[in-house]
């Protein structure tokens, strides 16, 4: 299921990417912002699943039934931030405005010269963070990145920025993690995503907004077997044309005893998460896993 | 089942150790079954432990880079083939 919804936003097909493409680029972004309100009664009419997903995410959030309105604020957000990927990798970035909190935590960890894990989340925009910290910072950063459908938005901008492409680390096969320890032991910023369990990972029990579910160990357990510092990230996206990327510092470095392993990571994932659900409360729109997070209807 | 080499058997128990693999005996891999995914089951968090381990016991690097990971990484056997050939301890 999750694995289905990790692609949500390549819905569709070619031809209306580059058509969004096209018109994003070409013709302008409040044109393309008008566009965003019938593709957003589009998706509502014909994505159930992701609606019940924003429903449950809403009700728990808001500790109430959203309501038609909250949902299609749900789906536009998320729209939004879809089209604005196009200007960020694209290295457009004079409209925005973009405010950086903790500026610091990657300054420093660049100036250092040794490398870190950068955890991020499908919670509002990861491209404003490669568009700021690859395109515009020029710092030492690369993304782990499941590059096998190309046909998507992403991959046919990659394709488009060159710089972009080289700092994307392809997810697959079983050399994968080795290749992220080289990376980070070589001094790049790795960015990985950390709220989004895939089939056949290893994962942690955590509690988040409340209830437990279930996230994944493995960027936490890469970070302690590479022993590097983990630097959190948080691409939120506040309406109009202004986001903000909010970095902290998770660990400087995670320890594991070999024996008490699982108990003591979960304690990581554990901050992890409760990091996540503050900004998930800060920016609830901004929560883009649009599936049964919680499986609460299995 | 076939029986390992006394290297085999080395990096067999190295495996074991190092991934805490409870469950299974050194002895009983099979040198010829696949390490990832079907047969032993271990995934990229693994091949890490792994290659850190290896790189710390036979002083050499598995690299990301090698085009012939997914045949080093295949069985115990082509494993402990790629071990002998690099080793530098």
């Amino acid at each position: 299921m999750s694995q289905d919804w990790a692609r949500l936003p390549e819905r569709g097909n070619p031809l209306v990417l580059r058509l969004i493409l096209w018109i994003a680029l070409r013709i302008g972004r409040p044109v393309g912002r008008a566009l965003l309100y019938p593709i957003t009664l589009y998706f509502l009419a014909t994505a159930p699943a992701a609606r019940h997903g924003s429903w449950l995410f809403l009700g728990r959030v808001l500790g109430r039934e959203p309501g038609w309105r909250e949902l299609f604020r749900h789906i536009h957000c998320f729209a939004a931030t879809i089209l604005d990927r196009v200007y960020f990798l694209t290295g457009r970035l004079r409209p925005f405005d973009i405010e950086i909190f903790g500026d610091r935590w990657v300054v420093e960890q660049a100036a250092s010269g040794q490398g870190c894990v950068l955890l991020g989340s499908h919670l509002g925009s990861f491209e404003v963070l490669r568009a700021i910290g690859v395109t515009l910072r020029h710092f030492p950063i690369k993304i782990l990145m499941n590059t096998g459908h190309n046909r998507d938005i992403t991959g046919f901008l990659n394709a488009l920025n060159p710089d972009l492409a080289q700092a994307i680390l392809p997810i697959g096969g079983p050399d994968t993690l080795l290749r992220v320890q080289e990376n980070v032991a070589q001094g790049y910023m790795v960015g990985v995503l950390g709220d989004r369990v895939t089939v056949g990972e290893r994962t942690v029990r955590v509690r988040f907004f409340g209830r437990e579910t279930a996230f994944p160990a493995g960027p936490l357990l890469l970070a302690a077997l590479a022993d590097c510092p983990v630097i959190l990230f948080f691409g939120l996206y506040r309406g109009g044309h202004r986001y903000e990327i909010h970095f902290e510092r998770l660990a400087e470095r995670i320890a594991l005893d070999r024996r008490r392993r699982q108990e003591q990571l979960a304690v990581w994932v554990q901050r992890y998460a409760d990091r996540l659900e503050h900004y998930a409360r800060l920016a609830p729109y901004n929560w883009f896993n649009f599936y049964d997070y919680w499986e609460e209807d299995a | 089942m076939e029986a390992l080499s006394p290297f085999e058997l080395e990096v067999a128990r190295l495996l074991v150790e190092t991934l805490h693999l409870e469950d299974v005996q050194p002895e009983d891999i099979g040198p010829e079954r696949p390490l990832f995914g079907e047969g032993l089951g271990l995934d990229s968090i693994d091949a890490l432990e792994l290659a850190l381990a290896i790189s710390k016991t036979y002083g050499f690097q598995l690299r990301s880079e090698d085009k012939d990971n997914r045949r080093i990484f295949a069985s115990l056997r082509a494993l402990s083939q790629h071990i002998t050939q690099q080793r530098t301890r």
